[in-house]
């Protein structure tokens, strides 16, 4: 006997968290754009999506986040702290990529700093994932050694009913046999079965991959200037991507008062690493792609252990001249031959 | 911070002495500080800009920092008076390995704008100077105008402890210049100070830290032997806005001090 929560209790199920006083965030669309946004009512959500074009990642690392604000009197300077906010959520129907790609940045922002802005909101959080049983031909989650029903980076993990009714329940952190425990009273236990899982072909060798990344020899190689060529440094791809995490830090205000952020930022834009000197040293776009496949693959793993990639397959998806990682490594792949 | 000192050393570059406000704020630092580190000093209202800390942790209760005005934050900085009020950030970063200096003979390098951080180990050196062997510095500058520090140039000349090569670009010198024209590498290579038991420390922008080495090689000099700071674009310095890598190196975190074998064991193209 499995535990079950069938579609028809799930807006119940929301209600319940909000009386708990939970935010309940899901997968919608409004004016054509779809994302992470908080829902009222299963109604707004809108599970059939493959994947939301922005990532859960922003529910963490909002695009912008004040950081201190500043107030210039006579004589002294005041400032106030800006904390992220504590409230409690529950984040429903994130696919096991998104849910994958928290724990790559987990890495990042522990390492050796604990991240405040990223942890609070982190630990204050439920993720409910649900395992995919269709996928496109941009996801790739089982070239990253991840898979459609991945357990990775989810408190819960929902497995959806061959029937289509609803979804089978397993929690997988403390955090998340709490949410299930508030809505108790609606799961069932029942032995109906699941669907299968998405059929999400393997397209390229990540080891053989990583093994060409790793060799000095193939960062000055012509490759990287043929396979990117058509990039626009358009940044889109970063800023996509569940994993991505650099952002830039601006006053914005006046002489008088103003607030100090943490913007998003991205290794795709030249001025990046402009020295103020003028010299950059990643002055070509070619460098600056290089710059992505290497940290994502080869300099993240190193030093994580882990791939700074889920295989979501946005950057390919969103791409406005067709680029992506899928191309790059699968051409990697061919190299190796 | 308040700034409680300043002076121009050379056009558009100036030094700030600041200090704590806080005691506790100081204490920390004065745990925290080793030369070679650097930190992130603010103005409200134009950001945050990286230097590295100029004066020494043998004097380490207030700090000190030299900027040449280039951008936004540094012409805030620039216009910024004493006793007014300041942000810093740190100190982050590695350090120079001093003790494995100790009694060792010394060869510092510098180029223009980059006598900063060297100043910083030249003075933590200079001030228990019994634990290390000779002192020899290789300071130049574009012109006569543009050297920094010129009264502790004087003072280091001075001194029969420390030999003090000074140079300028051919073209860069005064009627009443005493000193060497001509490149630091070729000037370097004049000086021919001797590789063995000798540690050398170098900065200077790219290009000069290019045919320094290729000197110091030929000098004799060591790779492990030879100690530099690498000066990436920095905005968190705490190793996650994710721009100052070098190949898999964080250079905020795991630099700025490097040798010079580890930065030819890095991706040439991205330096
Ligand atoms: C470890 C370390 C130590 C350093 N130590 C020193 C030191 O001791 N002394 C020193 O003088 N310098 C030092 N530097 C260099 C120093 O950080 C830079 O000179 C400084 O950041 C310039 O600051 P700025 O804020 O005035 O320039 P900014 O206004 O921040 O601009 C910096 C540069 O970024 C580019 N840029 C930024 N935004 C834009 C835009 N919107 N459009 C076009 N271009 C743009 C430009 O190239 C510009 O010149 C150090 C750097 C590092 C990493
Ligand atoms: S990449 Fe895998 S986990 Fe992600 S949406 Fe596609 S099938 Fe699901
Ligand atoms: S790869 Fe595509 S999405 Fe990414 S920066 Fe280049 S053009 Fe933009
Ligand atoms: S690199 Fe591309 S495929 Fe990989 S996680 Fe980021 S957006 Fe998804
Ligand atoms: S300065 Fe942000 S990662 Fe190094």
């Amino acid at each position: 006997m499995a535990t079950l929560l069938y579609s028809a209790n799930l807006n119940d199920c929301i209600a319940r968290w909000r009386e708990e006083g939970l935010m309940v965030f899901g997968p919608a669309t409004t004016g054509g754009v779809s994302g992470f946004q908080e829902v009222k009512d299963a109604g707004s959500l809108d599970l059939d999506l493959i994947l939301t074009r922005s990532t859960l990642k922003e529910l963490f690392f909002p695009r912008t986040e004040p950081m201190l604000g500043y107030r210039i009197g006579k004589q002294q300077i005041e400032t106030e702290e800006f904390r992220p906010p504590e409230g409690r959520r529950i984040i429903f129907g994130v696919r096991p990529c998104d849910a994958a790609g928290m724990q790559v940045d987990d890495a990042l922002f522990d390492w050796d700093y604990h991240d405040e802005y990223w942890f609070r909101r982190r630990d204050s959080s439920v993720i409910v994932s649900i395992a995919c049983t269709h996928a496109d031909d941009f996801c790739m989650c089982t070239s990253l050694n991840l898979s459609p029903d991945s357990t990775k980076g989810s408190d819960v993990l929902l497995r959806p009913l061959l029937a289509g009714n609803g979804w089978q329940v397993e929690a997988l952190t403390e955090r998340g046999e709490n949410a299930l425990a508030s809505i108790s009273s609606l799961l069932k236990e029942g032995g109906d079965p699941t669907a299968p899982v998405a059929d999400v072909p393997v397209k390229f060798d990540l080891e053989a991959c990583r093994s060409w990344l790793a060799d000095p020899e193939n960062f000055e190689s012509r490759f990287w200037k043929e396979i990117s060529e058509r990039c626009i440094g358009c940044g889109s791809c970063t800023y996509l991507c569940p994993t991505c995490h650099c952002f830039d830090i601006q006053d914005e205000g006046d002489t008088y008062k103003g607030i100090r952020r943490k913007n998003w930022d991205s290794c795709s834009f030249s001025l990046f690493t402009m020295h103020t000197s003028g010299h950059n040293p990643r002055a070509t776009q070619s460098a600056r792609w290089r710059q992505r496949i290497m940290h994502k693959f080869n300099y993240f793993s190193l030093k994580f252990n882990v791939n700074s990639c889920t295989g979501c397959g946005r950057c390919t998806r969103e791409c406005p001249v067709d680029m992506g990682v899928t191309e790059t490594l699968q051409a990697i792949s061919t190299l190796q031959r | 911070m308040k700034i409680v000192a300043t002076r121009d050393e050379a056009p558009g570059v100036r030094t700030m002495r600041l200090e704590f406000q806080d005691p506790l704020e100081l204490e920390k630092f004065k745990q925290a500080y080793r030369t070679g580190m650097f930190g992130l000093y603010g103005i409200y209202g134009e950001g945050e800009s990286t230097f590295c800390v100029a004066s020494p942790e043998t004097r380490n209760d207030y700090i000190e920092c030299t900027f040449r005005k280039s951008g936004r934050v540094t012409a805030a900085l620039a216009s910024a008076e004493i006793g007014d009020l300041m942000t810093f950030r740190g100190p982050y970063g590695n350090r120079f390995p001093i003790e494995e200096f100790h009694g060792k003979n010394l060869l510092f390098i510098a180029g223009g704008i980059a006598l900063p951080p060297t100043r910083s180990v030249i003075w933590s050196c200079l001030d228990q100077r019994d634990k290390f062997g000779k002192i020899t510095i290789v300071y130049g500058a574009r012109t006569v105008a543009d050297l920094v520090y010129k009264q502790e140039l004087e003072e280091w000349e001075k001194r029969d402890d420390v030999e003090l090569v000074l140079t300028v670009d051919p073209g860069g010198e005064t009627p009443d210049w005493k000193h060497r024209v001509g490149f630091v590498p070729t000037i370097l290579e004049e000086a021919a100070p001797a590789a063995g038991n000798c540690v050398a420390v170098l900065c200077g922008p790219p290009i000069m830290i290019k045919f320094t080495l290729a000197s110091l090689k030929k000098l004799g000099f060591e790779e492990e032997n030879v100690y530099t700071t690498l000066e990436n674009r920095m905005k968190c310095g705490i190793g996650k806005c994710g721009r100052c890598n070098v190949g898999s190196v964080y250079v905020c975190k795991e630099g700025p001090v490097f040798t010079a074998a580890e930065v030819s064991s890095m991706p040439q193209a991205d330096l």
